[in-house]
């Protein structure tokens, strides 16, 4: 009896010793306590005066200030008490914070001694990187701490600014977060063919290890305002951005590799304007080699509708009339294409439609042959052809005008 | 010798096999896979790799099955003699000692990285080695229970997961299929076997099934069930993040799943699923090696088990803390890898080979 009493309390005793074993994170911190980072943006490092007049007070450590992060954080000290904060009503619900030095994850670092509230990655949707800062640094290095972070998900996305990349975390709507504006924007290729697909860091990983040119997303803003306009040319070897294409070149690219999911082609029959809406496209690069010689055949199967038809009695119910709008669309689109191709053969040297890819794919030995050079170069000689074919499946609810 | 009660099924059978297999390999198979084959063609690897563990595994069940209700360490000793035997058995036991070391180690890391980023490691595997010890003394049946519970909640939800990532799977980062032709292919195995350890078990497991004549048949199905999985995963995680990606990620399954948001789910990340489930997967593994150490010190120095429990669990831990980084810790994996090819290719058909040209000699 007196055996099982102890034994019980031995029992009880080892228990109340485990519960400190059951308490979990030892590192927790509240929420409340920290900052979520939703954007980040990367700039050429620039000094604003707050920074200035730190320095003359000795507030800084030996640095070359070659970048400047601004860190976009969800503000919840204005949520809910619109009367406080200063007088003014109009509160952001964003904050952004800015801070100058050289190490990326240094920089991160540097928050808590300027603000209250630590910041962390868990919730980071966008890195903009603007364009003065990615044509002289290599994106691996300036992604770098981003790529190893335990915090940061890979899910999170990447884009180049032409303009100052910060001024894309700025908006005069209140209450719209920019960070989250941007990342909801980039899911709208649906509706348009301007629209690269998401790059992600975890894919961009793959991109920038591979040495092939690869695009990301150019974002433009104006007082508040931001634009997703072209894509930036990254060129493989460097991992710089060397170039840009605009909007329509940009088209002929999605045309070229068939990301389009949707989107307008805007032409002309007998001068009028007729636009098609994409509904569906398939497209092929398919390589071909004549002995020795590499030669690239384009593809493209598409099928849409008539959505806007300007001329004067182009009757759509006829099918001559439809003959006539699916040449005009074709022939657009291959104008497109070979304006981008174009661009990237004689003005960039670069290849940024994934042809090597398919010469890989379709061809492993030549490529294997073709990689000892540089690829770009090589590709920048090739002669391309094109193969369009248009279906105008129906023209909307008017037959005939 | 064993008692009928302790005895399992067929099932249990399985299913300890499958738990054992699938451990730390579902978190680095793709990238140590890559990092040897370095062409999109990884999952024939990983199915090779598999096709000759299940050799090995046919071998080693064949070899139990001529000495009924005996497990290695009893039988060892009356191939080769006392000592030689008990010189062998403790060759295994000194594996399955590291191992469970291993399988300790890699969870406290993972767990430490991704989850409880500043609690100490010990606080990690301490209570996580503790509840493996409570598990050891249940003896083989408890195991067997517990692992059939854990067995379809992970199948279940590593799948599932598997097909949430399935919008960033883009074909042509699998393309070309054998375009460097099967070199490559067969340089990768040795790279895949430390993700299939676990089918070794049999060597003690044979003896305590109730029907031991479909000993075969468990190692097959046992086998196969992660070889798909991993063939699964492999090709999930290249698809999204394409061989180049792949190679530079330390953790790249984990990745995968970080690497998408499900809006309007009733979660949104899945990757705590993922790891709580594969910490699961871990324990299973720790805690079959951890009692296979334990039964054969019982065995062979005729010890009370639970004394072993107790003298093994330190041994273990140091072990586990014996790596300096997590370089170390990769390396430890390699090397219970490549001791596989010794004590469960090797080492079993030399003593079934051994045995049967003895019984055809008498």
């Amino acid at each position: 009896m007196k055996k099982n009493i102890s034994g019980k309390l031995a029992l009880i005793t080892l228990q109340v010793l485990l519960l400190p074993f059951l308490t979990g994170c030892w590192s927790s911190h509240e929420i409340e306590e920290v900052s979520l980072e939703i954007g980040i943006a990367l700039d050429k490092g620039y000094l604003s005066n707050i920074d200035k007049e730190f320095e003359e007070q000795d507030g800084g450590y030996q640095k070359n200030n070659n970048i400047t992060i601004t860190f976009q954080t969800v503000n919840t000290k204005g949520i809910g008490n619109n009367s406080k904060g200063g007088g003014s009503s109009e509160q952001h619900s964003y904050l952004n914070v800015s801070e100058t030095g050289d190490s990326t994850f240094q920089i991160v670092r540097e928050i808590p001694l300027r603000r209250d509230h630590p910041i962390i990655g868990h919730h980071l949707k966008v890195i903009i990187i603007s364009e003065e800062l990615a044509s002289n640094y290599s994106i691996k290095d300036l992604l770098d701490s981003y790529l190893r972070d335990n915090d940061i998900r890979p899910s999170c996305l990447v884009l180049i600014s032409k303009g100052r990349a910060s001024n894309a975390l700025e908006t005069n709507v209140i209450g719209e977060i920019p960070s989250f504006r941007l990342t909801k924007m980039v899911e709208n290729g649906y509706r348009s063919n301007k629209i690269l697909p998401a790059m992600p860091l975890a894919k961009l990983t793959g991109k920038i290890q591979s040495e092939s040119s690869f695009l990301l997303q150019n974002v433009i803003s104006a007082d508040g305002e931001v634009k997703l306009t072209g894509a930036a040319v990254i060129k493989g070897k460097t991992n710089k951005v060397v170039g840009f294409l605009n909007e329509e070149e940009l088209e002929g690219i999605t045309w070229i590799n068939g990301k389009v999911k949707g989107g307008v082609v805007k032409s002309s029959v007998k001068g009028q304007i007729i636009a098609y809406e994409i509904k569906s496209m398939k497209s092929k690069i398919l390589p071909h080699i004549n002995s020795g010689d590499i030669t690239f055949e384009i593809k493209i199967e598409t099928e849409g509708r008539l959505s806007e038809n300007w001329v004067n009695r182009g009757k759509p119910s006829d099918n001559k009339f439809l003959r006539e709008i699916e040449k005009s669309i074709e022939a657009e689109i291959k104008s497109l294409m070979e304006n981008v191709v174009q661009k990237m053969q004689n003005d960039l040297e670069v290849d940024v439609a994934g042809f090597g890819n398919k010469l890989k794919i379709k061809h492993p030995k030549v490529w294997k042959e073709v990689k000892k050079d540089d690829w770009d170069v090589t590709f920048s000689k090739l002669p391309i052809k094109y193969n369009v074919e248009v279906t105008v499946a129906d023209y909307g609810a008017v037959s005939s005008d | 010798m064993i008692k009928s009660e302790e005895k399992i099924t067929t099932t249990q059978a399985i299913v300890i096999v499958t738990n054992f297999i699938l451990a730390t390999g579902i978190l680095t198979l793709p990238r140590t896979s890559v990092e040897k084959v370095k062409t999109p063609d990884v999952w024939i690897t990983v199915i090779l790799g598999g096709l000759i563990m299940i050799i090995a595994a046919i071998i080693m069940v064949k070899l139990s099955q001529q000495y009924p209700g005996k497990t290695f360490y009893q039988y060892s000793q009356e191939i080769l003699g006392i000592w030689i035997g008990r010189f062998l058995s403790i060759l295994i036991i000194c594996y399955f000692i590291t191992v469970s070391g291993f399988q300790v180690r890699s969870m406290a890391e993972v767990t430490n990285f991704f989850l409880l980023e500043s609690t100490p490691l010990w606080a990690i595997t301490m209570p996580f080695m503790w509840i493996g010890l409570y598990l050891v003394f249940g003896g083989i049946n408890t195991i067997a229970r517990m692992f059939e519970i854990i067995f379809p909640i992970t199948l279940f939800f590593f799948i599932l997961v598997l097909f949430m990532s399935f919008k960033l799977f883009e074909i042509d980062n699998l393309r070309p299929v054998l375009g460097d032709g099967i070199t490559p292919v067969l340089k990768g195995i040795p790279a895949t076997i430390l993700a299939y350890t676990g089918p070794e078990i049999m060597l003690l497991l044979v003896a305590f099934m109730q029907q031991p004549s479909k000993a075969v048949k468990v190692v097959i199905i046992g086998t196969v069930i992660p070889m798909i999985f991993y063939v699964f995963l492999v090709v999930m995680v290249i698809g999204a993040l394409s061989i180049e990606g792949v190679v530079v990620r330390t953790w790249p399954s984990i990745d995968l799943i970080r690497s998408f948001e499900m809006s309007g789910l009733i979660f949104e990340r899945y990757e705590s699923i993922l790891l709580v489930i594969w910490i699961m997967q871990i324990f299973a593994s720790f805690v079959i090696s951890y009692y296979a150490a334990s039964l054969g010190l019982a065995q062979l120095f005729r010890i009370k088990f639970n004394k072993i429990g107790f003298i093994l669990l330190p041994i273990i831990y140091i072990i586990a803390m014996s790596s300096n980084n997590i370089n170390e810790l990769f390396k430890l994996g390699n090397m219970i890898g490549n001791s596989m090819w010794f004590l469960f290719l090797g080492l079993p058909l030399f003593l079934l080979l051994f045995t049967k040209l003895r019984g055809a000699k008498s």
